[in-house]
């Protein structure tokens, strides 16, 4: 089989420009009493402002762990990161100390959580901890931080945000949560957003507001966003590229038209015929068979190879790319689109 | 049960094993239970199964400790009407707090409802007792959302099962019941050896294929599913929706299913009921709610979904809803949802609209319910 030389292709997310974060190869491992877990194996990407990158994945993919290590707020131990690099603005922060760390973390990386109830901190009014960010990167007094506070509920529609100001997180609705984490996410003009599962927690009408609210913001301010999800819909409404993980690997990247529109990884594909679309009822849902894998033992060669319809074993498979022995790369298989499969052009049906 | 109970119910099934045409015909088997599942469907196509009808339930709000006084009520549901028939889904919508899962305690008579009544082959569940009840309770089972919360950590996968023959007795004679479980296990697609395993042992999807094997062994003819895929992941949540579609056509069950998400319910339903704040507020099968929705939440809703499709992008009616649900304890006078609705009007605030057809073709509680496309229509 031809492949098609690709030398002079772009890479995904090319079209943005100078990126502001990039991730190389990154490795995080947790060592526990009962063995070691790979969570992250490798990942690379890059993110520039104003782009929008949607992190794809099933639970136990990776992608939380991931943003968590970009954050530097992983559980270590038992997380290590075990190798790779972390680049903000072309610095490596893995190199950085903590305090250095610190600096650059909130002016220019900042993160919103899934569970906004558990993220924000019951004893202290919404007003006071969406001002901290100030107080503690600025040095602003207790009552400009507060008019700041105010200003920012504001922007991210909260409504009688001067009113609200002194209220406490469970004197909130779920959205209005949400909201008030996005407010102190953007406090400090971040050049980086990384939103770990925003909306999962909502209902489907507040996560339509919430996901406008925060194309919005990036509008006016152009950082870069790290859209991580398990939501295929979300993903194609908000995101101009997208990354597909699995077992802790990035397994296909490309814009989101290419990737949705026609995947070039089984993995993709599986997921696409296994979801039902509320634009049609549609035929019986084809389910890609199996469970995900334990990260603690992650099947060798193709992570995917045990669930693969396409798979190819022993002397069916071409030479150096056995599915259950060869690893396959992320390599590029067509102009500006990458996947970690050996038949992806078979897949692709190029 | 024990193990030792379990283990000698083991032995004897093995000795019972050379008598096992008889214990076949005994036993609940899969001859017996498709025969009476295809008579079932045979002599009663379509039949009505369900009725509910103004169906209400308020749990009071107290203050005090001691001497608790209610100071209100929240009207968890408040009004709903809806029918099933006999091999049918119905589908239940709607967001959080509108009342979904107190309607499926209702139906499987874990709560009483404050008013209405649930018909149940005609009669009123509320009024039965004793062995009448007894036998709804049987024949009208639940698959909860939680995987993780709804089973008893303690117990064997085998004995989780098998429970319910343990106060239904006639249901599973004592002889074959460990063989009737391992049945049962592998048509949920779970190894039959497993039977003395224990909950954590499994992942979530496999916990939920429990959880269906627990409602199946009492022979129920109605299944209430209350967001029984919600917690899985995408991929197995497919093979979950495929699993209950088999067991449906095998068993000619009858599903309430109850989700939030309308991707999931209109595969599966065959008719749609879409809830806001206690009340149902349209029905119709799934390609009139979902095709042509009439009431404005549903249309709210609907585009309130994002598309799987590239193409599709940007095509989609979008209608932003302002500020959050009211709260049931308080709800608005008259219309529920006028409070942000962008047709509302005097009317609306006065009078409750009736959940009636106005010439749109299905039910709508709107006074000015008028059908329009929310989602395009995918013509790839």
């Amino acid at each position: 089989m031809t492949r098609p030389d690709l030398s002079t292709s772009p890479v995904p997310g090319a079209a943005f420009g100078t990126p502001v974060l990039e991730v190389d190869d990154l490795h995080v491992e947790f060592r526990t009493r009962s063995g070691v877990v790979n969570a992250v194996n490798g990942i690379s990407y890059s993110l520039a402002e104003g782009e929008t990158l949607a992190v794809l994945g099933e639970s136990g993919s990776g992608k939380s762990v991931s943003a968590q290590a970009i954050m530097g707020i992983l559980d270590s131990p038992p997380a290590v990161i075990t190798g790779g690099g972390i680049y903000f603005q072309g610095e490596d922060l893995l190199k950085q100390s903590p305090e250095e760390q610190r600096k650059v973390r909130g002016p220019g990386i900042s993160m919103i959580f899934q569970d906004a109830l558990s993220s924000l901190n019951p004893v202290y009014s919404v007003g006071y901890q969406i001002g901290e960010m100030f107080r503690a990167h600025r040095g602003m007094s207790k009552r400009d931080a507060k008019k700041h506070a105010i200003e920012l509920m504001d922007r991210v529609r909260i409504p009688a945000a001067a009113s609200r100001v002194d209220d406490y997180p469970h004197q909130f609705s779920g959205g209005m949560r949400q909201r008030v984490m996005i407010a102190m996410a953007i406090a400090l003009d971040p050049r980086v957003l990384i939103a770990d599962e925003p909306t999962t927690a909502l209902d489907v009408t507040v996560q339509a507001q919430v996901m406008d609210l925060l194309k919005d913001l990036q509008r006016d301010t152009g950082m870069g966003l790290v859209l991580i999800t398990h939501d295929l819909g979300v993903v194609n409404e908000v995101a101009d590229n997208v990354a597909v993980m699995y077992a802790g690997r990035i397994v296909e990247r490309g814009t989101v038209d290419d990737v949705f529109g026609n995947p070039a990884h089984p993995y993709t594909d599986g997921l696409m015929s296994s979801v039902p679309q509320v634009e049609a009822k549609g035929g019986r849902l084809q389910p890609i068979v199996g469970q995900p894998p334990n990260l603690a033992a992650i099947p060798s060669g193709c992570p995917f190879h045990p669930r693969c319809s396409r798979r190819r074993l022993g002397a069916a498979a071409a030479p150096g790319r056995e599915c259950a022995t060869d690893v396959p790369p992320l390599r590029l298989v067509a102009p500006g689109r990458e996947a970690a499969c050996h038949y992806s052009e078979e897949v692709l049906g190029v | 049960m024990s193990d030792d109970s379990s283990g000698s119910i083991a032995a004897r099934n093995e000795r019972g094993a050379d008598r096992s045409a008889e214990s076949d015909r005994s036993a609940l088997s899969e001859p017996t239970t498709g025969a009476t599942a295809a008579s079932r469907t045979a002599s009663t196509p379509g039949e009505e199964l369900l009725e509910i009808r103004g169906l209400k339930k308020h749990f009071p709000l107290t203050q005090g400790v001691v001497f608790k006084r209610t100071i209100g009520h929240v009207r968890a549901v408040d009004g709903v009407d809806l029918t099933m028939r006999r091999g049918e889904t119905v589908g239940l919508v709607g967001e959080s707090g509108c009342g979904k899962s107190t309607v499926s305690k209702l139906l499987v008579a874990l709560e009483k409802p404050t008013d209405g009544q649930i018909l149940y082959k005609g009669r009123d569940v509320a009024r039965m007792s004793g062995r009448a009840l007894k036998a709804y309770r049987r024949e009208v089972q639940i698959i909860f959302q939680d995987p993780y919360a709804s089973l008893n950590p303690r117990m064997t996968v085998g004995d989780i099962v098998s429970e319910g023959w343990a106060v239904h007795t006639d249901v599973a004679p004592k002889k074959g019941r460990l063989q009737r479980t391992q049945e049962l296990l592998d048509r949920v697609g779970l190894n039959p050896d497993y039977v003395n395993r224990y909950p954590h042992q499994f992942s979530g999807g496999q916990r939920q294929r429990i959880g269906i094997a627990r409602a199946l062994a009492l022979r129920p003819e109605v299944i209430v599913c209350d967001e029984p895929v919600s917690a899985l992941d995408v991929s197995v949540q497919a093979q979950v929706v495929n699993l209950l579609e088999d067991l449906q056509d095998e068993f000619g069950l009858s599903y309430l299913f109850i989700a939030h998400d309308l991707s999931v319910v209109r595969h599966i339903s065959d008719r749609v009921a879409v809830m806001y704040l206690g009340s149902v507020v349209e029905e119709g099968t799934d390609a009139q709610v979902y095709g042509s929705p009439s009431h404005p939440y549903t249309q709210a809703l609907l585009s309130s979904v994002p598309l799987h499709e590239p193409h599709l992008r940007g095509q989609k009616d979008r209608i932003l809803l302002q500020g959050d649900v009211p709260s049931p304890a308080n709800p608005p006078s008259g219309c529920r949802f006028r409070t942000r609705c962008w047709k509302a009007q005097d009317i609306c605030a006065q009078e409750a609209p009736a959940l009636v057809d106005r010439g749109q073709g299905h039910p709508s509680a709107c006074h000015f319910a008028e059908a329009r496309t929310v989602v395009p229509v995918d013509v790839e």
